[in-house]
């Protein structure tokens, strides 16, 4: 018979994974509603999965490629959409993993499960827009004649990259919005801001050249410009991301963990606060 | 005692919150705080204070106290929804709470999907409820309308629905909140049998009722939480006794000024205290209300009082009101005014009693809030046994006519 002690004095300092791998069924559960809900009750449905993306990139090529006249190794919009398919998963389950705990406090104030859950079943629907993407973009590589380069190995790492970093990013969010709805506001506009200063429209190195060496740095810090540097290559060769890439990885296994640690920390009295 | 038998052991449970500014769930709040020496402005709340008990298993507990003396947040550090300030529980068995009936329900889903949804939010896996699907789906009694989604339900189709899920879930301690409030008579009967039934297989349960009878009649301990701490704990019988003397005296059911609290009227004048004579009455006793006025600016004019007593599935069963009466009533400071009625008439149960306060034709105030009283069950004909099934129970003459 399992036996449950709430200790006031005790609190894990690292989160309880046993326990959460006893609730996957509810974190597929969550996920599958997810994708059901999505789209329910609009006239075009999954067409909005499209649409939006497929606008996104018209403009961003048509501004960047276009009028700037960013010069890029494959045509602007191939280019493009390749950073914006690993771009719009991370923005989306960024977005929908920090808002998750304030839209699920009816079920958080009613009833105890792992709150990681929540959050963490973000990441699978996000996988609708990555797949939209994915299939404009192998579209156009057919339409451009571009085959896969080499390096087509690395991309499923740096997809797991986009992945934690997105969870990383939306555990946080998640968590201090509980507190301080603040973030609540901070989230459309770091998506808004991301778009620009990721290199998804233009080449990291445009950027970088352009910037002092410290300056650089800092450009980096931005987790998803290593992983959409690093992804694009992997899709198509051409210079090797640098060193700079490792900033952005090691920030990603920081936010990451410091992530985790800090949703443990207040988890508890979640109830109390939302 | 050996550790076995028990199912549950508090020790020293206390729960605080923080009220007042402190408790500041904004950023600009936190940071200021950050610069600000010692918090010593923070207003703490003590919701629960040193709690000792042990539930054995297989025992059906009441939780019974008035509405803010603790219950809810012992129901909710005993479901982990949130944790203790101080103190340690432990706990033998899987714990299943019902705060609610349908958590999680998603609009868009169908009764078949949310099935499994509500299921696993539960706690149960996906197998263990699509063992169970059948016989919820057959407890519900909506098979009809299984893939329809639910926004599409009646509210009493919902809940049966929700409760169904609820009900086939196996732990060894239930802990259930005052989920019977809602739906109808037929389906509060049909929850009260279900839980008899988790009763009866040797489980644990405990249940937090405002209805007395239904603490009565599935209960056979009952603990009493006063202010936060444990008053009374024993058979349900000297339990129930014990909270009725309790609330008993004084025989004030109400007296506070703290009208800013209540949303309903202007509050110029205001309802400042209600008092009944006793908290159990017999179902052919006489009752009276007697209030007492307060003002907060200098009134002039004519008021009208109203009583309203429901029950417990909140119909108005009786409205004693000097708008039905036509009498003028003019207002003077503390003055104090009376409804009777000479004989209640009603059958066992809770009521709760509402006094709505006008004042020169608006709204002034309205006080439900921790107004009840009894009215034992116990029949009043020779034939006790005879139970009243009525809510108004008349009185009446029979004649063999020819």
């Amino acid at each position: 018979m399992p036996k449950l002690i709430i200790d006031a004095n005790k609190r894990r300092i690292i989160p309880d994974f046993k326990e959460l791998f006893r609730y996957k069924d509810l974190f597929l559960t969550l996920s599958w509603r997810d994708f059901r809900v999505r789209y329910a009750q609009t006239t075009i449905g999954l067409l909005w999965a499209v649409l939006q993306p497929v606008v996104t990139l018209l403009i961003l090529s048509l501004v960047f490629g276009k009028f700037v006249g960013v010069k890029t190794e494959v045509p602007h919009l191939l280019f493009t959409v390749a950073g914006m398919s690993i771009w719009t998963y991370f923005s989306y389950v960024m977005t929908n993993s920090g808002n998750s705990i304030i839209a699920s406090q009816e079920m958080v104030k009613k009833i105890y499960f792992p709150r990681l859950i929540i959050p963490l079943s973000k990441a699978v629907v996000g996988f609708i827009d990555f797949g939209v993407a994915l299939f404009i973009l192998i579209t156009l590589m057919i339409y451009f004649q571009v085959a896969p380069s080499s390096n087509i190995w690395a991309a499923p790492l740096f997809l797991f990259t986009g992945i934690i970093a997105a969870l990383g990013v939306g555990i946080w969010l998640s968590a201090l919005s509980v507190r301080y709805r603040d973030f609540q506001h901070v989230v459309p506009f770091l998506v808004q801001i991301g778009l620009y200063i990721t290199p998804i429209a233009y080449p990291a190195e445009f950027a970088t050249k352009q910037l002092p060496e410290w300056a650089a740095n800092i450009y980096f810090l931005n987790p998803m410009a290593g992983v959409v540097q690093g992804f694009r290559w992997s899709l198509f060769g051409g210079t090797p991301p640098g060193q700079l890439m490792w900033v952005s990885v090691i920030m990603i296994g920081v936010i990451f963990i410091t992530g985790l640690l800090y949703f443990n920390k207040v988890e508890k009295n979640m109830a109390d606060y939302v | 005692m050996s550790s076995s038998k028990v199912a549950i052991k508090v020790s020293n449970l206390s729960k605080r919150y923080m009220i007042g500014k402190q408790k500041d769930s904004s950023l600009r709040g936190t940071l200021s705080s950050l610069f600000k020496a010692g918090n010593s402005s923070s207003d703490e709340f003590w919701a629960l204070k040193d709690l000792n008990f042990e539930i054995n298993k297989g025992d059906v507990i009441g939780i019974i106290g008035k509405n803010g003396a603790g219950k809810s947040t012992l129901l909710k550090i005993l479901s982990q929804i949130t944790a203790p300030t101080t103190g340690r529980i432990e706990i033998n068995g899987r714990v299943a709470s019902l705060l609610e009936v349908g958590t999680g329900f998603h609009p868009e889903l169908t009764g078949r999907e949310n099935i499994y949804l509500n299921g696993t939010i539960l706690g149960m896996t996906r197998k263990e409820v699509k063992a169970k699907f059948d016989e919820i789906v057959e407890f519900s009694g909506i098979e009809k309308f299984i893939d329809t989604p639910v926004k599409r339900y009646s509210s009493g189709m919902y809940v049966r629905l929700a409760f169904a899920v609820a009900a086939h879930l196996e732990p060894e301690i239930l802990v259930i909140d005052e989920v019977l409030a809602v739906g109808d008579a037929d389906f509060q009967k049909k929850c009260l049998g279900k839980m008899q039934d988790v009763a009866n297989e040797g489980r644990t349960v405990i249940f937090v009722s405002h209805n007395m009878s239904a603490v009565k009649s599935l209960c056979l301990k009952g603990i009493v939480i006063k202010n936060g701490t444990l008053a009374y704990s024993g058979s349900v019988e000297s339990a129930l006794t014990y909270y009725n003397q309790a609330s008993c005296n004084p025989n004030l059911f109400f007296n506070t000024s703290d009208f800013t609290k209540r949303s309903r009227g202007m509050h110029d004048i205001y309802i400042k205290s209600v008092e009944i004579d006793k908290t159990v009455y017999s179902v052919n006793s006489s009752i009276s209300f007697a209030i007492v006025l307060d003002q907060t600016t200098d009134f002039v004019g004519k008021l009208n009082l109203a009583v309203f007593i429901y029950d417990s599935l909140n119909n108005v069963v009786y409205q004693l009101s000097t708008l039905l009466l036509g009498v003028e009533v003019g207002y003077n400071i503390e003055r104090s005014y009376k409804f009777s009625c000479n004989e209640l008439r009603l059958s066992g149960g809770v009521y709760k009693i509402g006094v709505w306060l006008e004042g020169n034709g608006l709204e002034q105030d309205y006080v439900d809030e921790d107004l009840y009283f009894e009215v034992d069950s116990s029949s009043i004909y020779p034939n006790k046994s005879a139970k009243i099934v009525s809510i108004v129970q008349r009185e009446f003459d029979f004649q063999i006519v020819s």
